[in-house]
């Protein structure tokens, strides 16, 4: 069974759906309504309130859910991520046609390094970077200030206005409710009975990379609305974490979910790490803006162990069955950390893990086969 | 046809022998570190300043490799969880460390006291020590260097970051091992490393002389004191007697192979696993003056012994690895024709993506600029089991023939 009922399908989350699923349409029609110019960025390690600020509009780039990679094949080996080769392969195919420009972290191997052919290639008016550490010291965080200063000075070179202080603070202001929004939103995973499950709170998060975040914070305050007074959710009898890089792929959590589990919880990059931690908005900007990239748990800037720590505390506070890694292949980072973690988190918490891989456009079947095996072992304690 | 004499230089033997000395002297020296290699890490003259003995994790990789173990030090490997998407170089490591084998190549590393490393190289580094660390429970130093993104693009703050990461990290290290690391003797180690760099530089300029001196073999053999004994006398010593032997190679016009009729360049990583390929190369009179690897990730930065935090700073943000291809492609451009190059061997190596990604473009590049023939195979650096013989022949067969 599904674990949903047919009036989640409707009110809030049903636009939150509709934006994921026709993202091209919405974004193009937000650039013809506002003027603003659209700007993708990869990863949550990028300050997005500063594009905001600089009266652009901010997406996280993902691959359209469509289409056979074939001409990235020229540019990119096939031992590079998929999600990452797509949305290369698109942007040869002109699949973002709505697109201005890009800000590339570095961040995991493949994105890392597709800056280079992004620019050499150039395909839109606009390309930077933003180079991100890996120590959480007050030494990397003054170099992280300084480089977000750099994303600053090249924003203003592109759209020729500076970005001004109000402007700032109010992009900050507007991601902080946000963040908060959504955090709330998970709040109510924590519930015997949780009134949405991890296919919702898929679309509720990957929604706000898409929607201007004005309107996101709009919908999300109503889908709480609509959440709070709901008792009729059933109880959750399997309590999943689902943790993973770039779970772009809904058909992987509609398929845990259909085994009669529910996704409590997530630690991944398009998840609960794109908006767990706050920007200080009383602290100097663009310093404030550096702490909360360096806070995001991503593999690629962050410790094993401070990995753990966050996965270990969700465990506790969603009350956590076990734990599903669903990672893509050629996603080295999070693989790396994967006999780690997993060791751990049997050997420590006593909580049982597995681990399914995942890749764009593969056939979900043999992982359905995998987590149902799992989660038959976990009704079984 | 009948194998032409392999040569190889004299000096080889020098080489090998430091090599082994290294790994005898990491099992009884202390303190002992495992380093990373690759991108220029500043760690390197640092720890030969203060005396710690160092071995090298990559250098085990492809010692190994070249003894025909990586294979199944990857499997023990990849046993333990750690995936085969994982640079082979790592996953040579776990199982190395997983197998506890009584007989390891080159009699192993030995458990370290610490772990150094620089982040300039690929995001494997970081993730690769940060679990070794976790493994034995040893303190790891690391010189979080940041990436540059665009050529030659070094922000001031890049290189005060880098400066007071160094400076910070030889305080850990003084910590760590007790060991006062002064100005004197980091000056001196670093005055060796860049004598070191200038007999490297008039090396990597005489295989411009035709017939080349150095074949592959010879210039995978040469990386180990050209990185590994930087800021060492002994580096210097070993660079001195392969600089004089080069120059009278190319006085005398002295080729590396018999009858040099093609000059190949080769881009990536070697296959460690069979270096003979050469071989198969050189009976055909083809030779490889030209290798990246060896030539462009140890980035070639002037220092200055008075400003060595300084000057250490600089050689770890410059160089391939760190920089990304697309300073690369532009040199090598540069290079095919400076160094006579008719032909291009790509090795798209599943194992690092970092030197992997822009060779397609590469390849198509040199293609569109000089019309001449490229080879472009898939394989891996240490993992032999990728690797099938005859299948590799057939397609070196057929890139030998375009040559002709
Ligand atoms: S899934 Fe992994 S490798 Fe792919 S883009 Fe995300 S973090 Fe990078
Ligand atoms: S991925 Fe490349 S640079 Fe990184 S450790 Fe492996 S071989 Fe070296």
């Amino acid at each position: 069974m599904l674990y949903q009922s047919k009036e989640r399908r409707d009110g809030a989350l049903q636009e939150l759906r509709y934006s994921v699923s026709n993202n091209s349409e919405v974004l193009q029609s937000a650039k013809d309504k506002t003027g603003r110019k659209i700007v993708g960025v990869f990863h949550s390690v990028v300050p997005e309130e500063l594009i905001y600020a600089a009266g652009l509009h901010p997406t996280r780039l993902f691959a359209h859910f469509d289409e056979p990679i074939t001409l990235a094949d020229a540019h990119m080996q096939t031992f590079f991520c998929s999600n990452v080769r797509a949305i290369w392969d698109q942007v040869l195919k002109g699949k973002y046609p709505y697109l201005n420009g890009v800000v590339i972290p570095t961040a995991c191997e493949a994105v890392d390094y597709i800056y280079q052919t992004w620019k050499r290639h150039n395909p839109y008016e606009f390309v930077t970077s933003v180079v991100l550490p890996f120590k959480k010291t007050e030494n990397a965080l003054s170099f992280l200030a300084a480089e977000i200063g750099r994303l600053k000075k090249s924003l203003e070179g592109f759209t020729g206005r500076e970005i001004s202080s109000d402007s700032l603070h109010h992009a900050i202001e507007l991601y902080n409710k946000n963040r908060e929004l959504l955090k709330k939103l998970y709040e109510l995973r924590k519930s015997e009975s949780p009134p949405l499950c991890g296919v919702d709170a898929y679309y509720a998060v990957m929604s706000g990379f898409i929607l201007d975040k004005e309107q996101h914070n709009v919908l999300l305050e109503q889908l709480l609305g609509e959440l709070q007074s709901r008792s009729d959710s059933p109880r959750a009898d399997v309590r999943l974490l689902v943790s993973g890089g770039c779970m772009i792929d809904v058909r992987v959590l509609e398929a845990i979910e259909s085994l009669g589990a529910v996704i409590v919880a997530d630690d991944t990059n398009t998840g609960s790490r794109s908006f767990w931690h706050q920007v200080d908005a009383a602290k100097d900007p663009l310093s404030a803006l550096a702490s909360r990239c360096m806070a995001v748990p991503s593999p690629f800037t962050t410790s094993s162990e401070e990995r753990l720590q966050y996965i270990s505390e969700m465990i506790r506070e969603y009350r956590v069955d076990g734990v599903v890694f669903a990672i893509q292949k050629y996603c080295e980072s999070e693989k790396f950390d994967l006999p780690f973690l997993e060791g751990e988190i049997r050997g420590r918490f006593g909580v049982p893990t597995t681990y399914v891989e995942t890749d764009y456009l593969a056939d979900i079947a043999p992982l359905k086969t995998r987590v149902e095996a799992f989660i038959e072992s976990l009704k079984a304690v | 046809m009948a194998e032409k004499k392999k040569k190889g230089l004299k000096v080889n033997k020098a080489i090998g022998e430091a090599i082994a000395k290294c790994y005898q002297d990491a099992q009884t020296k202390r303190p002992l570190a495992w380093s990373l290699l690759a991108g220029g890490n500043p760690l390197i003259e640092i720890a030969h300043a203060a005396g710690i003995q160092l071995v090298f994790p990559e250098n085990y990789g492809a010692a190994c490799s070249t003894k025909h173990a990586s294979g199944r030090y990857c499997e023990i490997a990849e046993a333990h969880d750690y995936s085969s998407d994982l640079c082979s170089y790592c996953r040579n490591c776990f199982g190395y460390i997983f197998a506890q084998d009584a007989e390891p190549p080159q009699g192993g590393m030995p458990e370290p006291d610490l772990f150094l490393m620089t982040t300039n190289a690929c995001v494997h580094y970081i993730k690769w020590f940060d679990s070794l660390r976790l493994m034995y429970n040893k303190p790891l130093v690391m010189v979080n260097t940041p990436r540059v993104m665009d050529k030659g693009r070094v922000e001031d703050y890049y290189l005060e970051h880098t400066v007071r990461e160094i400076e910070g990290a030889i305080a850990e290290i003084e910590r760590i091992t007790n060991i006062k690391v002064t100005h004197e003797k980091l000056s001196e180690a670093v005055k060796l490393s860049d004598e070191l760099n200038d007999y490297w530089r008039e090396i990597i300029e005489m295989q411009k002389a035709v017939p080349a001196p150095m074949n592959l073999p010879d210039i995978g053999n040469v990386l180990f004191p050209v990185v590994g004994l930087r800021g060492t006398r002994e580096g210097v010593e070993l660079m001195k007697q392969t600089y004089t032997e080069v120059k009278q190679c190319v006085a005398e016009k002295r080729g590396a192979i018999e009858e040099e009729k093609h000059r190949l360049m080769f881009l990536n990583i070697p296959l460690w696993y069979n270096l003979r390929l050469a071989g198969y190369f050189a009976e055909k009179g083809a030779c490889f003056p030209f290798m990246d690897y060896a030539f462009y990730v140890w980035p070639p930065v002037k220092m200055d012994p008075s400003r060595p935090i300084e000057s250490l700073a600089a050689k770890a943000l410059y160089g391939q690895l760190n920089e990304g291809p697309d300073a690369q492609i532009d040199n090598l451009i540069r290079d095919i024709k400076e160094f006579h190059i008719d032909g291009v061997v790509i090795h798209s190596d599943r194992s690092c993506k970092v030197m992997s990604l822009g060779l397609l473009d590469a390849a198509r590049i040199i293609r569109e600029t000089y019309h001449i023939p490229v080879l472009v195979f898939d394989l891996d650096h240490t993992d032999e089991r990728v690797y099938s013989d005859a299948e590799f022949k057939n397609r070196v067969d057929a890139f030998l023939e375009m040559l002709e």
